[in-house]
């Protein structure tokens, strides 16, 4: 009887072992960028190394409308016109899973 | 002719190997012994056998609901890929474990709901957070607490930093508070 469960034992183990590196935080990350004096390129991910594609990253004005709705691409990337008014960038992976960037922290080109 | 070959005398070391190595054996099972007490407190702190966190920050009003905060660990952010990270513990009320959906926390005033820091998760008896502590943060910045409700509503309350976690504002001066 014992003997007959010892293999499923190991192998639960096994499971154990090989998920538990999954359970690791994984914060979200987000880093903006200037290419040029018009556009603003925005690159998010996690600090486990994954890329976030499909992930929403809305651009925000200081009062709180939306300036440009976007979702990152497959390269976990987005390129988007600075808006004329004041704004900040939110990569939005979730409640609390949020990276706010504001316009003054982005770096010219 | 003897049949036996007269042994080698070794070199020093190996002498010395030969006459301690027992004893030696011996030291090497003791080294793990060094590292309990250590050990035994990670895992209290952990389990929570010492209480929420190594230091506690303590009772917090939000609006109508009220935790406890707790610094996970009494020292400095650590450093992550994602920047330095500050990990607070939190047990919500005991009335209010029922009515509040989800507790955020963020250095400074949140725009929006959206963008209201990081979320506690796990029980409410004890829950935990990984607070990003951007490098120009300010001594004199405060830690919002937003907590939202089930039925829709929002409270908040501030915490000032230097209350909240003295190793970080250390940590601030001491590295020189990036403008």
């Amino acid at each position: 009887m014992i003997n007959a469960i010892r293999p499923f034992h190991v192998a639960l183990l096994v499971l154990c072992a090989g998920f538990s590196a999954s359970a690791l935080a994984h914060n979200p990350m987000c880093e903006c960028k200037a290419i040029d004096a018009e556009q603003i390129q925005c690159t998010g991910g996690f600090s486990d190394g994954s890329g976030a594609p499909g992930v929403t990253l809305d651009v925000i004005g200081y009062d709180e409308t939306i300036l440009v709705p976007g979702k990152l691409g497959e390269d976990s990337k987005l390129t988007f016109k600075k808006p004329g008014a004041e704004f900040y960038v939110l990569f939005d992976a979730g409640p609390g899973h949020v990276v706010e960037i504001d316009q003054a922290d982005i770096q010219a080109p | 002719m003897s049949l036996f070959t007269a042994e080698k005398p070794g070199s020093a070391l190996s002498r010395f190997w030969h006459k301690w190595r027992f004893h030696i054996n011996v030291l090497l099972l003791l080294i793990p012994l060094g590292f309990m007490p250590k050990y035994f407190s990670e895992v209290a702190l952990f389990r929570g056998d010492t209480g929420l966190g190594e230091r506690e920050v303590g009772e917090v009003q939000v609006g109508p609901w009220s935790l406890r905060l707790a610094e996970f660990r009494n020292e400095a952010p650590r450093p992550d890929p994602a920047g330095y990270m500050k990990a607070f513990n939190a047990a919500l009320c005991d009335s209010c474990r029922d009515q509040v959906k989800a507790t955020y926390l963020r250095i400074g005033k949140p725009r929006s709901l959206r963008a209201a820091g990081v979320i506690f998760f796990g029980a409410p008896y004890r829950m935990g957070a990984m607070l990003p502590i951007p490098e120009k943060t300010k001594a004199t910045d405060e830690l919002w607490i937003t907590m939202e409700g089930w039925d829709g509503s929002m409270h908040q309350a501030s915490v000032p930093l230097s209350q909240a976690s003295p190793a970080t504002i250390a940590w601030l001066n001491k590295q020189g508070g990036k403008p």
